[in-house]
C-alpha cells in the first residue's frame, strides 16, 4: 500500500537525518574543575654584621648600605715605647634577621702597616691577637699571639651573639730614638662567614 | 428471485462503499496507550576546591607558617622549606573516572634569581604520587623552595620571592 511505503520512505528520511547529525557534531565537551592555592612570599634574611670598637664604642656594620666594606678605628689607648704595647679591641655580633639557624665565623686577617708621613716606625711595630670572650679580655697582656696567614677564626657566633677580637700594639725594645713622634697605620679585614648548620642541610 | 438478487446486489455495493468511504483518507484503525515511568535520572559531580587553611609551610619538622606569612621567617643559603596543601576532590559518577594536574609556577616577584629552585608542585594520596583519580578524596599538593647554599657573598640578601596563585585542575577522562 502507498501509504504503508511513504511511511517507511519517512522513517528512512528521518534516520539519516539523525546520523547526519552524530557525525557532524566531532568532539565531547567533558566536566572539568579548577582551584588556585596562594603559598605567599618568601624573604630573605638580612647578612648583617656589626663591629664595635672596644675603646671608643664607635659602632658600624661590616658592610656599609652602598654595599661596600667599612672601617673601623680601633684607637689603642696610649702611645708606644720601646719595650711596651698599647691594647684594644673589636666586637663582632651576629646580627641577621634570618628566622631559622644562622652561625658564623668571624676570621681576622693579617694585618697591614704602613708609616705615616715617612718614617719607619712600621719596621718596629709588632701586632698580635687573641680571641675573647668579653671586651674586659682585652686589657690583659696574656694569650697574645701573631696572626696566622690563615687568619685568626673565631669560635661560632650564633645568631645575636658576639664574638670579641683583642690586639696587642707591640714596639720593640730596640726601637731608635728616630722613630720617636712617628705614627703607623696598621689595618686588618675582617670576614664574617655563614657556617652550615641549616636544620634542612646545606 | 429477482429481490435476492437485487438486495445482494445492493449489499455489495453497499459494502464496497463503506470500503471506500474508509480507505477515501485514512484508516481508523485499533490502537490502545498506556503509560510508564522510566524514573529520575541523576547527573553525576565533578569539582576541586582548596581545603580553607590548610595551606602549612615548614622547615624541617618545624611549623614556619605564620612567620612566612607576616614577614618575620627570613630565609637564608641553605635554608630547604615546604608549602602543602589539601585539595578536595569530589567526583560522582558510576563512569567517573578525571585527571588532577598542578601548572607550573610562575611568580610574581623572584629576587632570588638562581640561586633558589622551586619544584613544580607534585601531588600526592597517602605519600605516593597521583594522576587518575575515579572516587573523592583528598589530594595534597607539595612545593619545596630550596635556597643554594653555595649562595655567596651578599647575593640574594633581603630578596622576596612572591608565588602568586597556584594553579590545579582536575578534567574528567573518557572511560576507556
Amino acid at each position: 500500500m502507498r501509504t504503508k511505503r511513504r511511511l517507511q520512505a519517512a522513517a528512512f528520511t528521518a534516520a539519516a537525518v539523525v546520523l547526519g547529525l552524530c557525525t557532524v557534531q566531532g568532539t565531547y565537551a567533558l566536566w572539568s574543575a579548577a582551584a588556585s592555592a596562594s603559598p605567599g612570599t618568601i624573604s630573605s634574611a638580612s647578612f648583617d654584621t656589626t663591629m664595635t670598637a672596644v675603646n671608643t664604642g664607635q659602632t658600624t656594620n661590616m658592610t656599609l648600605t652602598n654595599g661596600t666594606a667599612a672601617t673601623l678605628t680601633l684607637s689603642p689607648a696610649g702611645t708606644l715605647g720601646p719595650g711596651t704595647s698599647v691594647y684594644g679591641g673589636v666586637v663582632v655580633t651576629n646580627n641577621t634577621n634570618a628566622g631559622g639557624q644562622f652561625n658564623a665565623a668571624i676570621t681576622a686577617g693579617q694585618p697591614t702597616l704602613a708609616n705615616v708621613n715617612g718614617g719607619s716606625l712600621a719596621s718596629y711595630v709588632r701586632v698580635n691577637a687573641k680571641s675573647a670572650a668579653s671586651s674586659t679580655e682585652c686589657s690583659t697582656a696574656t694569650g697574645f699571639a701573631p696572626i696566622p696567614s690563615t687568619g685568626l677564626v673565631s669560635p661560632t657566633v650564633v645568631k645575636g651573639a658576639s664574638t670579641v677580637f683583642c690586639f696587642q700594639i707591640a714596639l720593640d725594645s730596640s726601637a731608635p730614638a728616630t722613630v720617636k713622634g712617628q705614627a703607623v697605620n696598621i689595618s686588618l679585614q675582617l670576614t664574617a662567614r655563614q657556617l652550615c648548620g641549616v636544620p634542612s642541610g646545606c | 428471485m429477482k429481490n435476492s438478487t437485487l438486495i445482494k446486489g445492493t449489499a455489495a455495493i453497499a459494502v464496497g462503499a463503506a470500503l471506500l468511504l474508509g480507505g477515501g483518507g485514512t484508516l481508523a484503525a485499533w490502537n490502545d496507550a498506556v503509560t510508564t515511568n522510566p524514573g529520575t535520572i541523576i547527573a553525576g559531580n565533578l569539582d576541586l576546591a582548596v581545603v580553607d587553611n590548610s595551606g602549612v609551610w615548614k622547615s624541617g619538622t618545624q611549623d614556619v607558617t605564620a612567620s612566612i606569612k607576616d614577614g618575620t621567617y627570613k630565609v637564608v643559603p641553605g635554608d630547604v622549606l615546604t608549602f602543602t596543601q589539601t585539595l578536595d576532590v569530589k567526583l560522582d559518577g558510576n563512569h567517573m573516572a578525571a585527571t588532577i594536574a598542578a601548572n607550573n609556577i610562575s611568580p610574581i616577584t623572584n629576587e632570588f634569581g638562581s640561586t633558589v629552585q622551586v619544584s613544580k608542585p607534585e601531588l600526592k594520596v597517602n605519600g605516593v604520587t597521583v594522576a587518575d583519580i575515579t572516587t573523592s578524596q583528598t589530594v595534597v599538593a607539595s612545593i619545596t623552595f630550596a635556597f643554594d647554599p653555595n649562595t655567596s657573598g651578599q647575593t640574594a640578601t633581603k630578596a622576596h620571592y612572591d608565588f602568586g596563585n597556584v594553579g590545579f585542575t582536575l578534567t574528567q577522562k573518557i572511560p576507556s
